[in-house]
């Protein structure tokens, strides 16, 4: 009762090997891969291990409550995953944030989008078994969570927008201690640079791998930073007018190569604007209520005033029973790992009728299959890390 | 006065080179107490590189220094688990073989002069050998667990070993072109200058070489864990994975050992007391030279990551190789010029 | 292969910035549970309810979004008092946020244990307890977290 290490189909030397989900570097996902000697012939993504049924929990659930559940898909990148389902519910209702909102909003994401990235280096770090480049992305991130504790109260589950405006105001001495954030993370970047960026056995590993051309990336429908990255400049910040993104100037880079090594570069020049966006939001941050007056005025004046004064929000009473007006209503945003984007139906009731969200790394997926047959099995954490992948966001 | 002269005979035979040094110091007993503190001084210095504490708690206050003899314990109450398919006998005896073979290399290194355990003029020549039969009980493992990523292990320890032993072989060689002898002890004694000055090619390369067999990153493609999960021993549990993981850590202390007789002036300077209380306590100072190689390349692990196969073998063939022949040329040069 | 006039000095590079780290290491570690971290004001932690301010309008119930906050009615009464269920809580703060007489507030705790499954679902009686960190009451110090521009976040003694 041997094992066989042959697969019938194919040719001789073809031999399959499951990376299954209980393996090191698989994440939440199996692939089967076919080799030949140690040449990938293809890469089968099995993808659906943490399909939790986002979708359809949201058709039972009030729609404030579902702003917390869909946050939990991505969770490193909480308030980019939950400001499309806010832009989608806010058409429905019809209430437009005021400008500080706006601002905050911005403010957060780009938090979370830093953090994002920082993860997502870290993981192609460790894929590289560079056990210090992911020790101290995650070790610097601990900087910006602790930045979000201070201004939402939670480090990772912010569930910071709701239709309206955001839940808590700027705490008092915010804006230094982001200036020291972001001193601190530039100077840590250089640092990147020397260690891993520039360290020639990492640019070894990720030059010329996995190269993604532009008419590729553009027919498959790949997007985020891995599009950005073989040179084509979209990015749902500049083609859905939400949050601040208007009135910030920023830059959205991009590189001409598609290999892995562009794609990694690509992420740490994001985390570079990202920085500059959150100093002219902190800069520029306008004053005023944080809270769409349509709701505000629903308060009893006692509570209006301590809304106004501690800077943490007061829900109005209808919130807990709030009908979604008939409609149907879509957005987008950009999360850390790309676009993503809402499609909501209501039929008038309280809860949705139907939630549809497409996430980033659903339409990354292909990739794996694409990117990966030629290359040599080494290769394959490889591109896997520069990718970003993130399971539980494809599944939901 | 029979017991007494029995007790006399066996401790003279436990004090003589032949059994004291394979067994006791630098042997058996040294290396085993190396690898105990040596993975723990790994895991310490990349834990201060990357920002955290490493393992603290076992022996709170001496920061926790007997961590591995805790991991050793547990790993001698777990279950050793065979699986159905694998190739039992050898499944057992291969690792047994690994390390027996990863051990010989003690028996021809010399602790101090008139210490040497097999005092033979080839010695450097069996120790080069012996080592690189280590790499066959490792094919032995990787066959034998009838898994496939233990297969693609074994077949990455071939590879490997193809790259770096012939690097390996030739500069330290070159050394003993450099010295005019083969003879570990005589090696030593003919280091007027450090073999890394005369030397420093081979040196480099020789260092290189050393860090490849012994599956240190940058080069620790056979366990490669985010690729083939532990390689070879990856269907091994208990007291034999310990074995296995300690391996590659006893051949880097037999090579480093290598380095410091060949490289850094071996035992010199003899401390001359301690050398005339009893001789291999002279080598305290070769012990303390290997000691620190190691440490510099377990720190090298947090620092790299980790090379493609390819890209290691053609490293070791034309990069390496190329300069370990120049090593034979300076090696030829320094002899004719300096020692003639 | 790549020319090793120019991936020689980027080796030395690497190998500085890691033995520069190794000299002068910048830790980050707090040694829970003999240090504790102190936690910003607004923290969303454990929740402490105060029932002489509760009408009982069960408008947290309402909102919860995990089904965590319930209403306990008792015998003979109409409407109930909050309990909470920590299975399924998510600490959100909408219970928190939606209460229009300021009943309900989040104390800056979170790293509570409990022995038993039963004991995680509070009646509004223990929900009126004030919840206490156990490495605080068994002495800990606590330690704030400080913005520094060369070490990131330190951990100060408060």
């Amino acid at each position: 009762m041997r094992a066989r290490l042959l697969a019938r189909e194919g040719g001789e030397e073809v031999y399959e090997l499951f990376i299954g989900p209980q393996h090191p570097s698989s994440g939440h996902m199996r692939f089967i891969v076919r080799l030949e000697g140690d040449v990938i012939v293809s890469v089968d993504p099995d993808i659906g291990y943490v399909h939790r049924t986002m979708e359809k929990l949201a058709e039972g659930r009030e729609a404030i409550k579902v702003i917390p559940l869909l946050e939990r898909m991505t969770i490193i990148d909480s308030h980019n995953v939950t400001i499309g389902l806010v832009r989608a519910m806010e058409k429905l209702l019809d209430v437009e944030p005021p400008p500080r909102a706006r601002y905050l909003r911005t403010l957060l994401s780009e938090m979370n989008r830093i953090a994002s990235h920082l993860y997502g280096i870290g993981i192609a770090g460790i894929m590289l078994n560079h056990s210090t480049m992911f020790m101290w992305a995650f070790g610097d991130r601990e900087v910006w969570l602790q930045l979000a504790e201070e201004l939402t109260g939670a480090r990772l589950t912010h569930t910071y927008s709701i239709p309206g405006g955001v839940r808590r105001d700027l705490p008092q001495g915010f804006a230094e201690k982001a200036e020291k954030a972001i001193r601190y993370m530039e100077r840590r970047l250089e640092e990147y640079k020397r260690i891993f960026l520039e360290n020639p056995q990492v640019v070894a590993r990720y030059e010329g791998v996995g190269v993604l051309r532009r008419h590729e990336a553009s027919r498959l429908g790949v997007v985020g930073p891995n599009l950005r990255a073989s040179g084509v400049r979209y990015d749902a910040r500049l083609a859905e007018d939400y949050a601040a993104y208007s009135e910030v100037e920023f830059e959205v880079p991009t590189f001409e190569e598609g290999d892995a090594y562009a794609r990694m570069r690509q992420r740490v020049e994001e985390i570079k604007q990202s920085m500059s966006i959150i100093r002219q939001v902190l800069r520029k941050m306008p004053s005023g209520p944080f809270f769409a007056e349509k709701y505000l005025r629903l308060l009893p004046p006692k509570l209006r005033d301590q809304v106004l004064s501690t800077g943490r929000l007061k829900f109005p009473a209808i919130f807990a029973t709030m009908k979604l007006p008939q409609g149907e209503a879509v957005a987008r945003a950009e999360m850390g790992h790309g676009e993503i984007f809402y499609h909501i139906i209501s039929d008038g009731g309280s809860k949705p009728y139907r939630l549809r969200v497409v996430t980033p790394s659903f339409r990354n997926v292909i990739l794996f299959r694409y990117l990966m047959p030629g290359h040599r099995f080494m290769d394959f954490p490889a591109i896997y890390g520069s990718l970003d992948y993130f399971p539980p966001e494809a599944d939901r | 006065m029979m017991g007494m002269g029995a007790l006399e005979w066996l401790i003279s035979l436990l004090l003589s080179p032949q059994v004291f040094a394979p067994l006791i110091f630098p042997g058996l007993a040294t290396a085993l107490v190396v690898l105990l503190t040596v993975i723990w001084a790994e895991r310490k210095i990349a834990a201060r590189v990357q920002m955290r504490v490493g393992p603290l708690y076992v022996t709170r206050r001496f920061g926790g220094v007997l961590q591995m003899l805790a991991d050793g314990t547990r790993y001698m109450f777990q279950e050793f688990i065979i699986p159905e398919t694998c190739d039992k006998p050898y499944f057992v005896f291969a690792p047994i073989l690994a390390l027996t073979l990863a051990i010989l290399p003690f028996a021809f290194i010399p602790a101090a002069p008139g210490f040497s355990p097999v005092k033979s003029p080839l010695s450097l020549l069996g120790a080069l050998a012996v080592t690189s039969a280590v790499p066959l009980a490792v094919l032995l493992m990787g066959w034998s667990s009838e898994n496939k990523f233990a297969i693609q292990g074994a077949v990455r320890e071939a590879f490997m070993t193809v790259a770096y032993e012939a690097v390996v072989f030739i500069s330290a060689l070159a050394m003993g072109v450099a010295y005019g002898t083969l003879d570990l002890e005589e090696a030593v004694l003919r280091q007027r200058l450090p073999g890394v000055l005369l030397n420093p090619v081979s040196a480099f390369v020789f260092f290189v070489g050393m860090v490849m067999s012994s599956g240190k990153l940058p080069f620790d493609i056979v366990e490669g864990e985010q690729e083939i999960v532990a390689g070879p021993y990856v269907e091994y549990s208990g007291i034999i994975f310990g074995i296995g993981m300690g391996l590659a850590y006893l051949k880097l202390y037999a090579f480093s050992l290598l380095f410091s007789l060949l490289y850094l002036a071996g035992w010199e300077p003899l401390p001359a007391p301690l050398y005339n209380l009893y001789p291999a306590l002279g080598g305290v100072l070769l012990f303390a030279k290997a000691y620190l190689v190691m440490l510099f390349v377990v720190f090298l692990r947090s620092v790299y990551g980790r090379y493609r196969l390819d890209q290691a073998l053609r490293a070791g063939w034309r990069v390496y190789f190329p300069l370990a022949l120049l090593s034979v040329l300076i090696s030829v040069v320094v002899r004719v010029v300096g020692y003639a | 292969m790549p020319n090793p006039l120019y991936s020689f000095p980027r080796h030395l590079r690497a190998i500085a910035t890691g033995l520069k780290y190794l000299i002068a290491p910048n830790r980050m570690t707090v040694y829970y549970p003999e240090k504790v971290i102190e936690l910003p004001p607004g923290y969303r932690g454990l929740i402490r309810y105060h029932p002489e301010l509760c009408v009982q309008c069960g408008l947290c119930a309402m909102i919860c979004p995990a089904a965590a906050m319930k209403m306990f009615v008792k015998k003979g009464e109409k409407k109930g008092r909050p309990g909470v269920n920590y299975q399924r809580c998510i600490f959100c703060g909408f219970c928190v946020d939606i209460c229009p007489q300021n009943a309900l507030e989040m104390v800056r705790v979170h790293d509570v244990a409990y022995d038993r499954w039963e004991d995680m679902v509070l009646p509004p009686e223990k929900l009126a307890q004030e919840p206490v960190s156990p490495a605080l009451a068994e002495g800990a110090k606590v330690v704030r977290p400080v913005f520094s521009e060369e070490r990131g976040l330190v951990h100060e003694p408060a």
